[in-house]
């Protein structure tokens, strides 16, 4: 029942010289450890396959199904698949496969926007938060309070009536829930960063705080943010299914996951395909970019790193 | 521990007032200057519309609505300095009184609306946390006992789907399953949506019937996230100096296991339920929309599909409130578990 326990911090310092493994860098290592974890490189390829197939989206329209994704032929409603439509056709006969396709394009590219813009919001806040401290911190800290504490949900709906959202703006929405979270991790790395030694140093050779932050504090700050952000792109994913089936996100009729599966809920009874296929690609998607995540948080965290 | 209740509540005050204050601007950007069917109206004139708007408070400055809403209003109308917020229009009371407004369809009181739904939405919650509670705490446990074993690699594999199902793509294949295919079968069938049958329903088999598939939906990821959160929890427990000690006494396996470190595995749980009490709320939102579960979710949605804003930013206001108190709730309990948190 002994388990072998990790070494107790400080043990490096007490080993001799020569059994310590030569340096390879913190990136360099991280990136050996993504590139070894096998469910982390599966989920990733299944990732960059969607990415090619969102990107390649109208090629596979015009060139493999021959279908655009709203064109409809009514003659041909629930379809099961058949020659002319693989996957088979939904209510207004429209090609399954198609809009499966174009799906692919709202959903990764309103998640990867998403967690873009979080990041990128969510750093600046944390980053300035974390190294002015004082009252600056008080402020924006006290505003992601604020911000986690009214259910998502209802800012989502809320937001969604008021601007109709697109791509654009609906990864804008989300993304204004989504940064609070990063900020506040962002912050408590940069305050554990900021009396370090190296800081200090630096500073005391009179670097000015804009070159401390974005030359030293941040690129530390950085292994936090890519596991923070691979994590977050599954539950955007999912968000933004969630709200294209509400009919909040996305408007018909462009294809989305979302929508294909809350127009489903009115005709599953003619075809179980249209129930399936679009939640199988959200929840493959999701799984991908959670896996990917988890692989991701244990290469790159420095906390878990195991020597 | 009072030092320590005393100290939190004082930082939940600001936050309060900040939840509100979105809400409002949130509200007064969707809808601050409109009421319902003014513009369209041919008969108005502009002067007409303006003279309803003063009689509504909305020519006043935005600062003055808003602590009139939140019900600073009334606080001055008692002191007599009703005068500073101007307009002779009768001052409603706010948010501080417990008057979340009134909704822009039927004029009915939003706080009597959301308590109406409330016992809908507790009974799918509640459930949906006991289950999942219930079949969390046993998973988590025998994933850590035999961890790396075919069963814990199973149960992990598990869980890690389980997080990245969409939840109304779950209830639309149960519903498939167990309603629609159940019924072309010949068997016994679920229903798919509301809380009682319309006709006679109401019993306690009917109602059961129905909780059945919502229920279980939400119970499935309280699972998937529970479960791992109690495995390495355990884990790290059974690490520990005293689980050692307890071993090396000769106290029986079953023993140390379920008496010294299960307690204080499942002791960080408590702080993970109290962050779901506002779940309690709104976290079944999209699971009261599929299965038609006559929920506060579900009331949010329809009034906002009909632009009821008012009744929207009231419910938001309402959850956003019990989200601070579960908040508080939570650190209290845990203060009261794990004394090292007060003295911090």
């Amino acid at each position: 029942m002994i388990d072998s326990e990790p070494l107790p911090r400080g043990a490096m310092a007490s080993l001799p010289a020569g059994s310590v493994r030569p340096g390879r860098g913190f990136w360099r290592e991280s990136w050996d450890e993504l590139r070894s974890n096998r469910a982390g490189m599966a989920s990733a390829a299944v990732l960059c396959l969607l990415v090619a197939i969102a990107l390649a989206a109208p090629a596979v329209s015009a060139v493999v199904t021959h279908y655009g994704p709203t064109q409809q032929d009514l003659g041909h409603a629930f379809e099961g698949p058949s020659r002319l439509h693989w996957l088979g056709t939904d209510e207004l006969g429209r090609d399954t496969l198609t809009r499966l396709v174009y799906g692919a394009r709202v959903s990764l590219g309103v998640g990867f926007l998403t967690v873009a813009i979080a990041l990128t919001v969510g750093a600046a806040v944390g980053l300035l938060s974390g190294y002015y401290v004082g009252l600056l911190d008080d402020v924006l800290m006290r505003v992601v309070d604020v911000v986690l504490s009214v259910p998502p949900v209802f800012l989502y709906i809320l937001m969604s009536i008021l601007f109709r959202p697109n791509a654009i703006t609906l990864a804008v929405i989300i993304a204004s829930i989504g940064w609070a979270g990063l900020a506040r991790l962002v912050r408590s790395e940069v305050l554990s960063l900021r009396s370090r030694d190296f800081i200090v140093a630096t500073r005391s050779l009179g670097a000015r705080d804009a070159r401390l932050i974005l030359r030293h504090v941040l690129p530390n700050a950085l292994p936090v943010m890519i596991v923070a952000a691979s994590l977050g792109l599954g539950q955007v994913v999912l968000i933004e299914a969630a709200l294209d089936f509400l009919g909040l996100g996305i408007q018909a009729p462009t294809p989305s996951w979302g929508d294909m599966l809350s127009n489903a809920q009115v005709y599953f009874v003619h075809s179980t395909w249209l129930v399936v296929l679009p939640g199988s690609l959200i929840f493959l998607t999701v799984l991908a970019a959670n896996v990917l995540g988890n692989a991701v948080r244990d290469a790159f965290d420095p906390r878990l790193r195991r020597f | 521990m009072a030092g320590y209740v005393v100290r939190r509540l004082l930082t939940a005050v600001p936050v309060l007032f900040g939840v509100t204050l979105i809400t409002f601007l949130l509200m007064h950007f969707t809808a601050g200057n409109y009421v319902p069917g003014l513009q369209l109206d041919p008969n108005l004139k502009p002067s007409d519309i303006a003279r309803i708007r003063a009689n509504l408070g909305l020519d006043r400055p935005l600062i003055v609505q808003y602590l009139d809403w939140i019900g600073i209003g009334a606080l001055f109308k008692a002191v007599g300095l009703a005068g500073v917020l101007g307009g002779s229009h009768n001052i409603d009371p706010g948010i501080l009184e417990g008057n979340f407004g009134r909704s822009l369809i039927d004029g009915s009181p939003v706080l009597a609306s959301v308590l109406g739904r409330l016992p809908n939405t507790l009974e799918l919650t509640a459930t949906a946390i006991v289950v999942g509670l219930a079949l969390a705490v046993p998973v988590g446990v025998v994933s850590a006992l035999r961890r790396g074993s075919r069963l814990d690699q199973f149960l992990t594999a598990a869980s890690v789907a389980g997080f990245a199902v969409p939840q109304f793509w779950l209830g639309l294949l149960l519903i498939l399953l167990f309603s629609v295919e159940f019924h072309a079968w010949g068997l016994p069938w679920l229903p798919s949506s509301g809380a009682v049958s319309p006709l006679g329903g109401g019993g306690v088999v009917d109602r059961l019937q129905h909780l059945a598939l919502p229920a279980t939906v939400l119970a499935f990821f309280y699972l998937s996230s529970w479960s791992r959160f109690v495995r390495s929890s355990m884990i790290e427990t059974l690490s520990q100096d005293y689980v050692r000690t307890a071993r090396a006494k000769g106290m029986s396996e079953r023993r140390t296991v379920y008496v010294h470190a299960l307690r204080n595995a499942v002791a960080p749980l408590v702080t993970l339920i109290g962050l779901e009490l506002p779940g309690l709320v709104s976290g079944a939102l999209v699971v009261e929309v599929v299965f038609g579960w006559p929920g506060i979710g579900l009331l949010a949605f329809q009034r906002a599909l009909q632009y009821d804003y008012t009744t929207v930013m009231g419910i938001t206001t309402f959850a956003a409130v019990l989200v601070v108190l579960g908040n508080l709730l939570a650190d209290v309990l845990y203060a009261v578990i794990d004394p090292r948190v007060r003295y911090s």
